[in-house]
């Protein structure tokens, strides 16, 4: 009896959905007549057609309010990041020295980033800027001219240039290289007209010893001041970001070293404690020997 | 309680007495057809209870019985075990949930368990990352424990509320402790009525409320009112006699819970607490079902219809995801995002919240709300029944018409009468004031002088007081009248002779007679009469004024008014000297051959406000159906009078007296009217009741018993109808329950209809039910606004979710943001409406149709999901594009940066000009975005909760600033925003920033926009009534 009576209802509940889903009698569809259909499809579409012209109408405003050149606020990059090249997933340089295959994807993402720097693009493209003092090229009739870049021949950085048939940026033979990159921030004049430079240490001083020495190329890290302003991609086509190799001539191998690297520049904070890599960068390199 | 009691006061015109037995039986029957096997053994149970032999027994054979002294009581030990064996003389209060349980139930309901879910997830993928070390894992740890934390506070809040409400209802069941006077150790001792045991020996005297099932073993003149027991309205006396083999008929059984109106007595108790007749059926009364609110049901279909859509999306873009080669982890945590934007997460304490306001004003206006859900069902009542006495009237005799010099004159029946305005100036109108005066045994209870007379207690059955006070307000100090008139001799009204008589000396010292004064039955005081009193003469009582006299009371007869003749004689001086004894059992004095003075007729008459109360529920299309204890005509004629049978509809009996023809022929479909007597509908089928309730638009139900109010309510709701039931005996109680509002007499109900029913009547006042009603169309129309206002930001929520999986932008809006909004800025306003006024009256349309008008209807979905949500996420997009932009990262650069974006281990990222970016100056940015998104839904709320102050008519004509609580809100919420923005801007859990001043305009001419398009759609709807437009735009 109960059954019988779970069936009825069972089955009218599904004769309910399908007199939904179609109903012959009013030809409803979804309890809908197709006119009905109709106008609403039509309501929605010009009425999200509206909204979508609107959205576009006011973005394109808002757009053209926008300065292409130079954003209208910066001051959330007021201490510029640090990074390094290769750089690896987590910033975790590990390699064996002895086993080609894991560092040649460092090699090769080196070569690969210091491909502008070569010395025959920088003369052909770039100017040869005074150094020491910014670079800039005040707009004085025309906005927004484009504006030269500074040379940065990849030979300034010695052995870890990774030029000539064996460069391998020391990977090979265990003294690793590692690039130091400021980032870009248009209009960013660092150091207060003083020299600026990269220092970089083992994070923990105790652990230095076991780092060995470090080796810096250009010498002591510095980066010319001409190399700044930076004007943005419009303007400053061919700009070449400075970089700073620090090579670990003597690691101690099989061991984890945590490498911090500063920009050491006038009116700079390079202490944020949520920004790990304001002004600052700190990675893991790990040389690996049988 | 008990002093209130004392003076109810009701019709008796007819005896009722022959109902009750068969009545109890169908209540028997009734149950036993009803609950099956399990409530027919409970009733088995009462009847074997009533198989009680203790009227039968001798009181030596009661005494033996119960082992107990009627001179000396029980000794205090003997009373202690008993007490130990058989517990206290009181009800079991009906089983409460258990307070845990209460608890946990708001835990799980609603959308809890979906929030719960997404707490679940949360903590899983924390789980899996912290496994897979990933740092950012702990956020989805705290997120889940922000989710457990939202559905526990809710669920604090919204129990609390509950327990609030049913608090209010906990301090009527307080009430003070009955105390009764027992004999004990030989000793006369008050002890509070708890205490009493089988075997005591108590007394009882006028006023108080028997305190058990009592065998009578001593009376004097004891009158009881068993109306709450058996809902019959006159008094019954009691004796010490066996009369009735039924122990509900005989006259020496007293019930627990009715009261002694007059007299004295003294019983043995019998039966204590739950064993009494009153808790056998304050027992059954609990097995009749609560059914869901009608609120309850809308809000349960507007959660099914929100958690379906939740988690269809959710469930839909999960799929979209992991096909677009998402991980698992990020798609469960996209689903985490999708439910919590879906989920109107502070919804359903602001439902509760309104609903408590909305019974907060109720309780103001005299109707007090035990469960907050029947504020609402109040409010969707298409039919009341009501009970007549106290409810419709005003719960006293009054004089209404007198006859005297053979005209009828027309009294002041209103509630504060303090003059009468007919025509006093006839000598036969002093003769009659003196003979109504002294010719009554009423009093005034003493220290009343400062009340208003007819608020007054009176010592005295009901037409008695009604004498009285009619006397008191047009003569003054009735008391020193009847001092001055020293009374010498009386014979009380017994049924056999049908009137009272008094012999008093005259306040004229000159003259000596004495004063015969009568008062009865008419025809019986005018079979005694010789002559009749005409402007101040005697004139010999012909035929033709004896027919003028029967004209007279057939008139007032017909109006159901309780009708008593009044005729006096002045005793010649010769044979009735000064120092005259009357006897009054030989009748050594003349009781015929008197001269007819008047009569008057009194009736309990309605409550002035209760004709427009009744007016109202018709415009407002609820059926209002009388139901009553009385006589058809009295019946008829409060009717008649308060509206509830129009004036120009007619009964079939009255088309059959018009047309000449037998009430066979007429054809009933022309009767709106119908008066139908509770020994017809006893013999009734349900399909005739049915045809009854269906065909007569205007029915009154007379002579029926409480029990029959249950059959009344079931015929009702067979129809479709949300019932409201009035009541206020324990028998009433089943009806209560059972109808979906049940509403319980303040004053004069007793506890269990209180227990049972769902909204108190503080004032007994039917126009009270009326202000309800109006209270509780509002609040469904305000819940509609709420939820309306509140469903439309979800979009704007799920949108920046939807288009972030699907085009890869970073995050527009944080989880934790969204709780923000739904718990921050978006309650304080969606309280808020639920102040505002009516659009227009509310009381002019038909009551709202359970399956048809839904809370949540697709109308309202639709145009708050599809339309405002969706302009306003337009909006909040194009705020949240403007500060990526404005920062260096143009609306180009930012589709598909997804996972470089969130990427920890880049951090030199770049924008639009070249620059480039840590993954903490990208996340502190991605927060400005989250606020800037966040103050644009709030400012787009702003418009939305505008233009959801009214349905239809235009904001202007609602008036902006009316509802000052609106403006509340919006200052809350603009508040609340700022304070979150630049105060808490720097704590970076909460993913809040500071925020520059102009993106907070970014969203203003969206809102405007807003505004402006729901001001078209409600022209258009005003304009083209039933259009395609109205058709799917009003919601």
């Amino acid at each position: 009896m109960a059954r019988d009576k779970e069936k009825r209802i069972c089955g009218q509940v599904v004769a309910e959905w399908r007199a939904f889903l179609w109903d012959p009698r009013t030809r409803q569809f979804l309890g809908r007549t197709g006119s009905s259909w109709g106008l609403i499809l039509l309501f929605y579409l010009v009425f999200y057609g509206f909204l979508a012209g609107l959205f576009a109408l006011t973005m394109w405003v808002m757009l053209q309010s926008v300065n292409p050149h130079v954003p209208k606020y910066q001051y959330r990059l007021l201490t510029p990041g640090l990074m390094i090249r290769p750089c690896a997933e987590g910033l975790d340089v590990t390699f064996n020295v002895t086993q080609s295959h894991t560092w040649e994807q460092h090699v090769r993402a080196l070569h690969q980033f210091l491909e502008s720097y070569n010395d025959s693009v920088q003369a052909a493209r770039n100017a040869a800027c005074p150094a020491g003092r910014y670079n800039e090229q005040p707009d004085d009739a025309v906005p927004n001219y484009p504006k030269r870049a500074c040379r940065f021949e990849r030979s300034r950085l010695g052995p870890c240039a990774g030029l000539g048939p064996h460069g391998d940026y020391g990977y090979g033979s265990g003294r690793p290289c590692v690039l130091v990159k400021v980032n870009r921030v248009i209009n960013f004049f660092p150091g207060k007209n003083k020299s600026i430079n990269i220092v970089c240490a083992a994070k923990h001083e105790e652990d230095a010893a076991l780092l060995g020495p470090l080796n810096l190329f250009p010498p002591n890290g510095t980066i010319d001041l001409m190399y700044f302003p930076y004007y943005g991609k419009r303007v400053h086509v061919n700009y070449t970001q400075p970089v700073v190799a620090v090579q670990f001539s003597n690691a101690t191998a099989n061991v984890d070293h945590h490498v911090e690297c500063r920009l050491n520049a006038a009116g700079l904070r390079t202490d944020d404690e949520r920004d790990k890599f304001a002004g600052r960068v700190a990675f893991r390199l790990r040389i690996n020997r049988e | 309680m008990v002093k209130k009691r004392s003076d109810v006061y009701s019709v008796e015109i007819y005896g009722t007495k022959d109902l009750h037995k068969t009545e109890i039986e169908d209540e028997e029957e009734k149950h036993k057809e009803q609950k099956g096997n399990k409530k027919k053994k409970k009733a088995e149970d009462l009847k074997k209870e009533l198989d009680l032999d203790d009227h039968r027994l001798s009181p030596s054979e009661l005494e033996m019985k119960y082992g107990t002294s009627i001179d000396k009581g029980l000794s205090s030990a003997r009373a202690a075990e008993i007490l130990a064996r058989d517990g206290p003389n009181a009800l079991t209060p009906p089983k409460a949930t258990p307070e845990i349980v209460k608890f946990l139930k708001q835990m799980i309901g609603g959308f809890s368990i979906l929030l719960w879910i997404g707490a679940g997830f949360s903590w899983i993928s924390f789980g899996i990352q912290l496994a897979q070390g990933v740092d950012s894992a702990f956020d989805n740890l705290y997120l889940g424990v922000v989710l457990a934390l939202v559905v526990i506070l809710t669920g604090i809040f919204a129990y609390y509320q509950e327990a609030k409400s049913t608090n209010i209802m906990a301090s009527f069941s307080k009430m003070i402790p009955q105390q009764a006077v027992v004999l004990r150790d030989a000793e006369k001792k008050e002890l509070p009525a708890d205490q009493l045991v089988v075997g005591d020996i108590v007394e009882i005297k006028g006023g108080d409320r028997i305190p058990a099932d009592i065998r009578l073993i001593f009376t004097q003149g004891c009158k009881v009112d068993n109306s709450s027991l058996t809902g019959e309205s006159e008094p019954q006396s009691r004796s010490c006699d066996f009369t009735h083999e039924n122990p509900l008929e005989t006259r020496n059984i007293a019930f627990y819970s009715t009261t002694c109106v007059e007299g004295t007595a003294t019983g043995i108790v019998i039966n204590t607490g739950d064993r009494t007749i009153i808790g056998r059926i304050a027992s059954l009364a609990s097995g009749v079902g609560n059914e869901k609110t009608p609120i309850a049901i809308e809000i349960e279909h507007f959660v099914y219809l929100v958690a379906g859509v939740a988690i269809s999306i959710g469930v839909l873009f999960f799929i979209i995801s992991v096909s677009m080669h998402y991980k698992i982890l990020d798609s469960i945590i996209f689903l985490i995002g999708i439910i919590v934007a879906n989920v109107p997460e502070g919804l359903l304490a602001t439902v509760t919240v309104s609903l408590s306001l909305t019974a907060k004003r109720m309780a103001k206006k005299n109707c007090l709300v035990k469960n907050l859900e029947a504020v609402e069902t109040l409010g969707s009542t298409s039919i009341i029944c009501s009970d007549k006495t106290g409810t419709l009237t005003q719960n006293r005799m009054t004089v209404a018409h007198l006859w005297f010099d053979n005209q009828i004159y027309s009294a002041d029946t209103s509630e504060d009468q303090t003059t009468q305005p007919f025509d006093q100036s006839s000598p036969s109108w002093t003769a009659l004031s003196k003979i109504v005066t002294l010719c009554n045994r009423a009093e005034f209870r003493p220290g009343q002088e400062n009340l208003p007379i007819m608020k007054r207690v009176v010592a005295g059955d009901a037409s008695e007081t009604a004498l009285l006070k009619f006397s008191e307000v047009i003569l003054g100090d009735v008391m020193s009248i009847r001092a001055q008139n020293k009374k010498v001799a009386e014979i009380p009204f017994n049924s056999t002779n049908k009137f009272q008589l008094s012999i008093h000396e005259t306040d004229d010292p000159q003259d000596k007679r004495f004063l015969l004064v009568m008062k009865g039955a008419p025809e019986r005081i005018l079979e005694r009469c010789s002559t009749i009193m005409i402007n101040g003469k005697e004139e010999p009582l012909d035929s033709e004024k004896a027919e003028a006299f029967q004209t007279a009371y057939m008139e007032l007869g017909g109006m159901g008014e309780r009708v008593l003749g009044f005729c006096h004689l002045y005793l010649p001086e010769k044979e009735f000297p000064e120092t005259f004894q009357f006897d009054t059992d030989s009748m050594n004095f003349p009781s015929s051959n008197l001269c007819f003075v008047g009569l008057l007729s009194m009736i309990d008459p309605p409550r002035s406000t209760v004709p427009d109360a009744v007016s109202k529920c018709r415009s407002a299309g609820i059926k209002v159906i009388m139901v009553t204890g009385d006589h058809p005509i009295t019946a008829k004629a409060i009717a008649k009078s308060v509206g509830i049978i129009s004036a120009t509809s007619e009964t079939v009996e009255d088309i059959a007296k018009r047309l000449n023809i037998p009430v066979e022929q007429v054809n009933r479909r022309e009767a709106t009217a119908a008066v139908v007597n509770g020994m017809e509908l006893k013999d009734m089928s349900s399909e005739q009741l049915d045809a009854i309730l269906r065909e007569h638009s205007e029915i009154v139900f007379a002579r029926t018993s409480p029990q029959q109010k249950l059959i009344i309510v079931e015929g009702c709701q067979r129809q479709g109808a949300v019932v409201a039931v009035t009541g206020d005996g324990v028998n009433d109680s089943p009806a209560l329950k059972k109808a979906d509002i049940g509403i319980a007499m303040g004053i004069a109900g007793s506890d269990a209809a209180k227990n049972a029913a769902d909204m108190v009547l503080l004032d007994d006042n039917f126009a009270s039910i009326v202000t309800g009603v109006e209270e509780g169309r509002l609040i469904f129309d305000n819940l509609k606004k709420t939820i309306a206002y509140t469903l439309t930001k979800n979009i704007a929520e799920l949108c920046p979710f939807l288009i972030y999986i699907i085009a890869s932008i970073p995050m527009p809006i944080g989880t934790i943001t969204i709780l923000f909004i739904d718990l921050g800025t978006d309650i304080i306003p969606s309280v808020a409406l639920a102040y505002e006024k009516a659009e227009s009256d509310i009381m002019n349309r038909r009551p709202r149709n359970k399956r048809r008008d839904r809370l949540v209807n697709q109308q309202l979905a639709v145009y708050s999901y599809l339309q405002i949500g969706i302009m306003q996420s337009v909006g909040a997009f194009v705020t949240y594009f403007t500060v990526y932009a404005e920062q260096g990262f143009l609306p180009s650069t930012l589709l598909g940066v997804r996972v470089n974006w969130e990427s920890n281990g880049i951090n030199d990222f770049e924008d639009s000009y070249g620059q480039q970016w840590t993954h903490y100056q990208r996340m502190y940015l991605q927060w400005t975005g989250y606020t800037a998104f966040f103050v644009s839904i709030t400012i787009q709320q702003v418009a939305d909760l505008i233009i959801r102050k009214t349905r239809r008519n235009s904001i202007f004509r609602q008036g902006l600033f009316r509802n000052k609580v609106i403006w509340v809100g919006i200052f809350s919420q603009i508040g609340i925003a700022l304070i979150l923005t630049y105060g808490l801007g720097h704590v970076t859990a909460l993913n809040f920033t500071p925020l520059r001043f102009q993106y907070w305009f970014v969203a203003v001419p969206f809102a405007i926009l807003i505004w402006v398009y729901d001001e078209i759609r409600k022209l258009l709807i005003r304009r083209h009534p039933g259009s395609w437009w109205d058709k799917n735009m009003y919601y």
